[in-house]
């Protein structure tokens, strides 16, 4: 690659990122702004976070976030390291079955989920609040976690588990003692990825949302259709930098690690 | 990419940690008190809570409203909340349709909701909702009674009214120099592409029904296909369809004119004096929102513990000053002339009750003129023709 | 058979035994809560809708099936709804294709540059990522409002005598979903572009004179794991995308994700909405198909 190809490229991922990270920076901005229609900048304060602060409403919907985020998380990845290891080891009757369910809904768009869903519950009678929210959540995830442990185990030495066994370990106590702790990065991947989705997930929720249900997506969105004012520049500026951080110290973490 | 996740991973655990820390220090405002005793609270925003006139029983810990967006002001949520002890959980909708679609899908349990006029007569038909126990009303005497014993619920056997008012034309007369008399003028080309309408099927069919020389009610397909084509027209015109807060693009200068409610239109015109609102000489759209509690709600008592203390004399007069509507709440408007406590408004000015009652009674927006109410035509349940009216809107609007 | 033939085929049935404990709990979960619920949708959709419910399921399961139809399909035929596909189509086509120009030299110049950097550059790269997608959607409504800043700064600069009207428009949903999915596009690319063999590369320019077609003839190719990838996991969720419309697009963007919304909430058509849902489904995974066809899964690619 010659240089001024390289500095062409250079410039272009220069003004990439800048178009990138200009609208947050202005949103950011803008959680200052003393105008309450949040239309030109007018002055400076802090006023808005306090208002963010006292929110209860936004309490009550980062709760409800974490709560569902949380209990998917942990559901959805059990069942899905299990299927991961089920269609990565084993022969089985309904393995294309199971491998196709798995694989429907990430090629699927999230609308069709949703309704269908919302179908479900509704021809069911079922109330449609945080557990309707909850178990559709894990639905979703459960391929995610499946996909990322499969790539783990793709390759997976099994040298390991058979000197194990040859020494007298039976296969549950091979199992926790040597595949967990070596498939464990991809396991927690896998959670990682299910509570990413679960926490950033509209769409679905969207639909299969009720009363006192509101995750903070679903808040945020019902801000976003009425008078705008600083407080969801205030709010969404504390979630970036939250994201900000938290990815900061992983990676601070992580490279104490290696 | 074994990199990224455990970067990730333990980004995550991160995040876990600063989300609990950033909820558990959020949300302070409305503990709900243990002590319900009488001497007044305070809210958020300084408003001092009356006591609650008369104090009910209640038994339940929260209570499901299902209500407008930008129709309850916070004001009076957090009273209720510190004065009762009881959580209250309000879920919004910004159409009926959506509202009644919630509700006969089942499975969403809410205490109250607000229905329109319109929308009441076949919610009762479909039974979804329950007879009022008057005598747990003692509100109900607060009411004037022009707005009681409507064609929609005689006896106020299923409603009590919450707000009136009107859809008509509001126009930005800065940016608009030759402003519309009639529904009909909207279609004039120079308001191309700058118009907001309610997204209300509705509303805005009937709309074009009136323009017609139609009734805004009619079951005829003939005259609803001309409706259709004539509607079909406007559209490529209308910059947005919005429900949720039309006042939104008018303010930001995003539409400079278009069909909305009384009370958005009086919102928009303190933020921008140059807009107004007018009565098209068809005449405008009546409509009464009402209080309905659902055949299923889980917490009567709560539900009705907040219709009595929500609208109190003392404290919906709140309304006028957040959510400006024709108040049938006559006791409310009664207590507002007299009052001269001073309260803060949205910009943080001080006001009072009488200078916002003044407002009221003077703005042609919020007290409709008589005339303009002669004039006036009021939506009703069309019945069967309801799925051409539907199919109407999603072929107009392309989906 | 040998006692050596029954030992085998006891072992087997004992792992096919394993392998469907294993794989139950997440078989009966998507079961359950996709796979009936799809059908369902699918039912739904030569159904009718009540006078006024969003379903009429008819007094006994019989006679609802006895009155199921291919009304709601024949109805999509509609050129009306047919323009709302086709515009559907188009723009995921046109998200998807600027997504990749735009991507694809920053992936480029991402998988070349010195170690130290990239680090930080892939960093910078997932933060945005990271925020909720609302909240970018919010930033760009900010920015493209009549008194936005774009058009502040546009008239401040004289480039225009007046604002332009971009919000609620569907210029101003191409921009935002465009915004939203880069990150998807440029990290698969990245990955695949990273994994080149130096060697190769420079093995292509000592071939070929031009670079452009050392690009053509060897790196892109190469790298077309990358980009299946990537227009995949673009293409689908913008087919299916209705909050940037409904938030942005004003009165006249409507997509197929529109179109099921309403037919599910304020239009309570339900089955009408389920055979819109179906369509989508259907051309979606036609797509998807096709590439996957062309080019194999890419699983390499996917985490």
């Amino acid at each position: 690659m010659t240089t001024r190809h390289s500095q062409g490229l250079a410039v272009f991922t220069g003004l990439f990122y800048l178009y990138l990270y200009l609208p947050i920076l202005v949103l950011v901005a803008f959680s200052f702004n003393t105008q309450r229609l949040n239309l030109t900048w007018e002055g400076f304060t802090l006023h808005w976070y306090d208002v963010l602060l006292a929110d209860a409403k936004v309490g009550a919907a980062t709760r409800n976030t974490l709560a569902v985020a949380l209990t998917s998380t942990i559901t959805a990845t059990a069942i899905g390291t299990l299927a991961a290891l089920a269609l990565q080891r084993y022969e089985f009757g309904l393995r294309r079955f199971s491998e196709t369910s798995l694989y429907i809904p990430i090629v699927i768009p999230e609308i069709v989920m949703g309704i269908g869903l919302l179908s479900l519950y509704a021809t069911l009678k079922i109330s449609l609040g945080l557990t309707t929210i909850t178990l559709s959540h894990i639905a979703f995830s459960i391929p995610f976690v499946a996909l990322v442990v499969r790539a783990r185990l793709h390759g997976f030495d099994r040298s390991l588990e058979e000197a194990a066994m040859d020494l007298g370990a039976n296969e549950v106590i091979t199992f926790v003692r040597v595949t967990l702790p070596l498939i464990l990065p991809g396991v927690l991947a896998g959670a990682m990825l299910a509570f990413t989705l679960s926490l950033d997930d509209f769409i679905i929720t969207f639909f299969t949302n009720g009363p006192g249900a509101t995750t903070l997506p679903i808040y945020v969105y019902g801000l976003l259709r009425r008078i705008i004012t600083p407080e969801v520049n205030a709010l969404s500026t504390v979630w970036i930098l939250t994201v900000l951080v938290a990815v900061f110290f992983s990676q601070r973490l992580e490279s104490r690690e290696t | 990419m074994s990199n990224k996740r455990s970067q990730l991973w333990k980004g995550m655990a991160a995040l876990a940690v600063i989300g609990l820390a950033l909820a558990a220090c959020g949300g302070g405002a409305a503990a709900p008190a243990e002590d319900t005793d009488d001497t007044a609270q305070t809210t958020s925003s300084g408003f001092q809570c009356p006591a609650a006139n008369p104090k009910m029983e209640v038994t339940s810990t929260e209570v499901n409203l299902f209500v407008w967006t930008e129709y309850v002001p916070p004001d009076i949520i957090e009273c209720f909340e510190l004065v009762y002890g009881v959580k209250v959980n309000r879920d919004e909708y910004s159409a009926n349709e959506e509202m009644y679609a919630k509700l006969s899908a089942g499975g969403a349990a809410y205490d109250l909701v607000q229905p329109t006029d319109y929308i009441v007569s076949l919610m009762v038909r479909q039974g979804l909702l329950q007879k009022l126990d008057k005598s747990k009303l003692p509100v109900i005497s607060n009411f004037d009674s022009t707005y009681m014993n409507l064609g929609f619920d005689p006896g106020n056997e299923y409603t009590i009214p919450y707000q009136a008012g009107t859809d008509a034309i509001v126009v930005n007369t800065a940016s608009v120099p030759n402003v519309p008399q009639s529904w009909a003028d909207l279609w004039k080309p120079e308001y191309a592409g700058r118009m907001v309408f309610l997204d209300d099927s509705r509303a805005t069919i009937g709309m074009v029904l009136l323009t017609l020389g139609y009734d805004v009610n009619t079951k005829d397909p003939a005259q609803l296909e001309e409706a259709k084509n004539k509607l079909a027209e406007l559209v490529p015109n209308v910059k947005l369809f919005d429900s949720d807060s039309p006042k939104t693009a008018l303010i930001a200068g995003d539409a400079d004119l278009g069909m909305t409610w009384t009370g958005e239109a009086f919102l928009a015109q303190l933020e921008v004096p140059t807009i107004q609102y007018i009565y098209p000489t068809e005449g405008a759209i009546l409509w009464q929102d009402n209080y309905a509690m659902p055949v299923d709600a889980p917490h009567p008592d709560t539900a009705y513990a907040w219709l009595n203390y929500s609208m109190q004399p003392d404290l919906f007069w709140l309304m006028m000053r957040d959510f400006p509507y024709t108040n049938p709440n006559k006791a409310a408007l009664d207590y507002a002339k007299g009052s001269e406590i001073v309260v803060k408004d949205s910009e943080g000015n001080d006001v009072t009750p009488k200078q916002l009652y003044d407002a009221y009674i003077n703005s042609p927006v919020t007290n409709t003129p008589p005339e303009e109410v002669k004039k006036g035509h009021r939506i009703d349940d069309v019945g069967d023709a309801t799925p051409l009216y539907d199919q109407i809107w999603t072929e107009v609007k392309g989906g | 058979m040998t006692d050596f033939g029954r030992a085998v085929q006891r072992l087997r049935q004992k792992l096919a035994w394993q392998g469907t404990g294993l794989i139950l709990p997440g078989l009966l979960w998507m079961v359950f809560f996709l796979i009936i619920p799809l059908i369902l949708i699918v039912v739904l959709s030569f159904g009718w809708r009540g006078a006024y419910g969003p379903v009429d399921w008819g007094s006994t399961p019989a006679e609802f099936f006895s009155r199921m139809s291919l009304d709601n399909y024949v109805r999509l035929l509609d050129p009306l709804y047919l323009g709302v596909l086709w515009t559907s189509l188009r723009m995921a086509g046109l998200t998807t294709g600027i997504c990749l120009l735009v991507g694809y030299p920053v992936a480029y110049y991402l998988a070349r540059v010195a170690q130290r950097w990239r680090s930080l550059l892939l960093f910078l790269l997932l933060v945005p990522f990271w925020t909720n997608f609302l909240i970018r959607i919010y930033a760009w409504m900010l920015l493209l409002r009549t008194e936005g800043l774009v058009n502040q700064t546009l008239v401040v600069l004289g480039l225009i005598p007046e604002p332009l009207q971009i919000m609620y428009t569907p210029s101003a949903v191409m921009i935002a979903m465009v915004y939203e999915f880069l990150p998807f596009m440029v990290l698969p690319l990245y990955t695949s572009l990273e994994k080149l063999d130096p060697a190769l590369l420079e093995a292509a320019s000592d071939l070929y004179s031009r670079p452009a077609r050392s690009f053509l003839r060897v790196t892109l190719p190469l790298s077309l794991p990358g980009v299946i990838a990537g227009t995949i996991l673009v293409f689908i969720p913008t087919m299916g995308m209705f909050v940037v419309p409904d938030l942005m697009g004003g009165a006249r963007t409507a997509l197929v994700g529109n179109l099921v919304q309403r037919q599910f909430l304020a239009a309570r058509d339900w089955p009408f909405g389920a055979a819109a849902s179906m369509v989508l489904m259907a051309l979606t995974l036609a797509a998807t198909l096709l590439y996957t066809r062309v080019s194999g899964f890419g699983e390499e690619l996917v985490v």
